[in-house]
């Protein structure tokens, strides 16, 4: 599904990831830890495709495709999904109007005709449940005033929506209550499947009981430096990051 | 005839149809003439007209004779905002019964041309009593020429049933055609009616349009009064709408211009009497070498006056806007809440703003706020959007309608709000690479 090799990448001349290498294969779920300016949400843009990062060395495979060629939207065309950690609020352009354009553009690519207006509620609505949504929020502007929760969960509606081959979840646990956090995360095992992966960014192992990761990384400055399985996360939650700079 | 520097002149020998048999008339026309012979056109010296030059417009040769020029019903209907409506359709300057739709006025509800006998009586009281011909140059030279426009007078508590839009057609069979229009609406206490004027083009041929609406509203009257202007990009647009407010009465306004070479138009309101309210809004969507000048003023006379301006702009390629807005509260409009608010957004480096909202305050209890951005399109916005699948053409045009909808979701009637939307659609650029 996704192989990165090597992959530096640079910000106004300064190098924030430093040689990243990581496989992905179709139907796993990964979750990539690490502290604070590691590198992590830069890793997921560059993986959807945000302007201004340099790439300066290595390669990422999509599906037998070249992802760093290709424009966010012929991405997101292809089944790349990023869950923001922090979603922007767009008055002016409904969730509702947002949720069908974004179908849309991956049916279109997919060859297929837009869905009809009836089919297309049909289906939001049965996202929403799953997500547990009141349908009110589809006519507000995207994620305008919503709260911190709500804005998360709406970016796992929007996922649950384009059900997307590779989901880039970045931190999408954070200011979640408990509540929100099995809602959530249900909505991300749904989508579980032999043809799907997920790559989950998060600080809290706590995700990882309602989400099992198949594999844990530790990323740090700019480098993966640690990889493990779940086990690997409990250990980091007593431990915190302190011995990365040491092994390092 | 010459050019606009020189056109008084000619002009005192051509004096138009309406109304030559009309002293008041007369003496009113040859007092705009001696004014208009006396300042000519404004020029860039003037503080008003500081960013917005006549002269290109003053080289143009324009004419008054026009042909025979025909428009038919289907046309109309497909120009016209609005389906359900009472309409009064003017074409090439001239009221055009036939293209009207105003046989089933409710009672109370008067609509004529100006040029009929009626319409010039009912307006004669009002005309020129909104305007400054000594301080505007081309109020001066519409009351020199002024030909036809529209005269609507309410009654005491009535509530027009349907919206009423003014359709301005030119259709270019005459080209270089100068137009000049006055509209005079009265409403009477109580009364509530919803106006489009609405000034369209159907060619690409040069014209000048150049109208003054005038407007008075009675304790508690309430008036919807929106302007769409979306004539050809060969048009000069030169308009002032201008009103006075008694007690409780309500103006809300809107410009939306979205067309034309040159525009430009003046907004007044005077609240002159206690619990009065101007909303004052506009949109302009500027492309290519586009000029579109707004200046606003809002007079808070009386105590307990209320105004709320928001102005939004869209600009691209070589375009050039202006937006000067003046809220003045006099010495004794006490608890005047005002509040004035200018935005742009600028798609490419070729453009260019001139934003300048003022607000001049004599009372000491008053609240008020006034600000004006300028900006381009929020790069995590256009991102978010293009890792859901939008292509950026589509996601910027998405973020620039968002933008500018705003302005149109402050219209009330939900009709005219969609209307007014699709037109805005039409002319919101979709190449947009800031
Ligand atoms: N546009 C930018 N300009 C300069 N520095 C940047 C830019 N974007 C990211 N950085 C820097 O790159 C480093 C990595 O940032 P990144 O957001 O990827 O960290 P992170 O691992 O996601 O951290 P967190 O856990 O706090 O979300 C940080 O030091 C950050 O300040
Ligand atoms: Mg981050």
């Amino acid at each position: 599904m996704l192989e990165i090799k090597n992959l530096h990448a640079s910000v106004g001349g300064k190098e924030i990831l430093r040689g990243i290498n990581l496989t992905v294969n179709a139907g796993e779920v990964h979750a990539i830890m690490g502290p604070n300016g590691a590198g992590k949400s830069t890793l997921s843009n560059v993986l959807a495709g945000r302007d201004g990062y340099e790439i300066t060395q290595g390669e990422v495979i999509y599906k037998d495709q070249d992802l760093l060629s290709l424009a966010a939207e012929e991405r997101a065309q292809r089944g790349v999904f990023l869950a923001f950690q922090y979603p922007v609020e767009i008055p002016g352009v409904s969730n509702i109007y947002l949720l069908k354009a974004a179908l849309n553009a991956v049916r279109k690519y997919q060859g297929l005709d837009d869905l009809d207006a009836i089919d297309f509620l049909t289906l939001v609505r049965s996202k929403l449940e799953l997500v547990q949504m009141d349908e009110q929020f589809l006519h507000r502007g995207v994620n305008e005033g919503f709260s911190g929760g709500e804005k998360k969960r709406n970016e796992i509606l929007q996922m649950a929506l384009l059900e997307p081959s590779l989901a880039i979840l970045d931190e999408t646990d954070s200011g979640l209550d408990i509540d929100a956090l099995k809602t959530v995360s249900k909505g991300v095992n749904a989508l579980r499947s032999a043809e799907r992966s997920i790559v989950m960014i998060t600080h809290y192992q706590r995700l990882l009981d309602y989400i099992v990761p198949d594999f844990v990384h530790v990323l740090s400055d700019g480098q993966i430096v640690k990889s493990g399985d779940k086990e690997l996360a409990k250990e980091l939650e007593k431990t915190g990051y302190s011995w990365v700079n040491k092994e390092a | 005839m010459k050019n606009l520097t020189e056109l008084a002149t000619p002009f005192a020998s051509m004096t138009p149809e309406l109304g030559s048999d009309l002293a008041w008339l007369k003496s009113l026309r040859l007092k705009a003439l001696t004014q208009f012979n006396s300042q000519g056109l404004p020029s860039k010296k003037q503080e008003d007209w500081k960013y917005t030059s006549l002269w290109e417009m003053a080289q143009q040769e324009f004419t008054h004779q026009v042909l025979t020029s025909d428009v038919n019903e289907t046309q109309c209907d497909e120009l016209a905002l609005l389906e359900d409506s009472h309409r009064l359709v003017i074409v090439d300057g001239t009221f055009s019964a036939n293209l009207s739709k105003l046989d089933d006025l409710q009672e109370g509800v008067f609509i004529c041309p100006l040029s009929s006998e009626q319409g010039l009586e009912q307006a004669q009281p009002h005309i020129g009593q909104q305007i400054d011909i000594s301080k505007e140059g081309l109020n001066g030279l519409n009351t020199l020429l002024m030909n036809d426009g529209f005269t609507m007078v309410i009654a005491a508590d009535v509530k027009v049933d349907k919206a009423i839009e003014v359709l301005v057609i030119n259709t270019g069979v005459t080209t270089n055609l100068a137009t000049h229009l006055r509209n005079v609406i009265v409403m009477a206490e109580n009364s509530q009616a919803t106006v489009i004027e609405h000034y369209a083009t159907l060619s690409d041929a040069m014209s000048l349009t150049n109208v003054v609406s005038e407007v008075v509203l009675s304790s508690d009257a309430e008036l919807n009064h929106y302007k769409l202007q979306q004539e050809s990009s060969n048009a000069y647009h030169i308009a002032t709408l201008a009103a006075t407010q008694g007690v409780g009465s309500r103006w809300n306004t809107s410009s939306i211009a979205l067309g034309g070479k040159l525009s430009r138009t003046d907004v007044h309101s005077k609240l002159m009497g206690k619990q009065s309210h101007t909303t004052m809004d506009g949109l302009y969507i500027a492309t290519g070498e586009q000029h579109i000048d707004h200046h606003t003023r809002i007079d808070h006379l009386v105590p307990d006056t209320t105004s709320d301006e928001l102005f939004k702009g869209v600009l691209d390629e070589q375009s050039h806007a202006v937006f000067n807005g003046k809220v003045i509260v006099h010495k004794d409009a006490q608890k005047t809440d005002a509040n004035q608010q200018n935005h742009n957004l600028l798609l490419s480096r070729g453009c260019e703003i001139d934003t300048k909202p003022e607000m001049e305050i004599y009372a000491d209890d008053v609240k008020s706020a006034h600000g004006s951005t300028v900006g381009q399109l929020n790069e995590d916005n256009l991102f978010f959007l293009r890792a859901r699948g939008l292509d950026e053409v589509t996601a910027r045009s998405l973020l620039t309608h968002a933008f500018a909808v705003d302005v149109l979701n402050r219209i009330p009637s939900e009709t005219i709000r969609t209307a007014l939307s699709t037109q805005v659609e039409k002319h919101l650029p979709k190449s947009g690479k800031a």
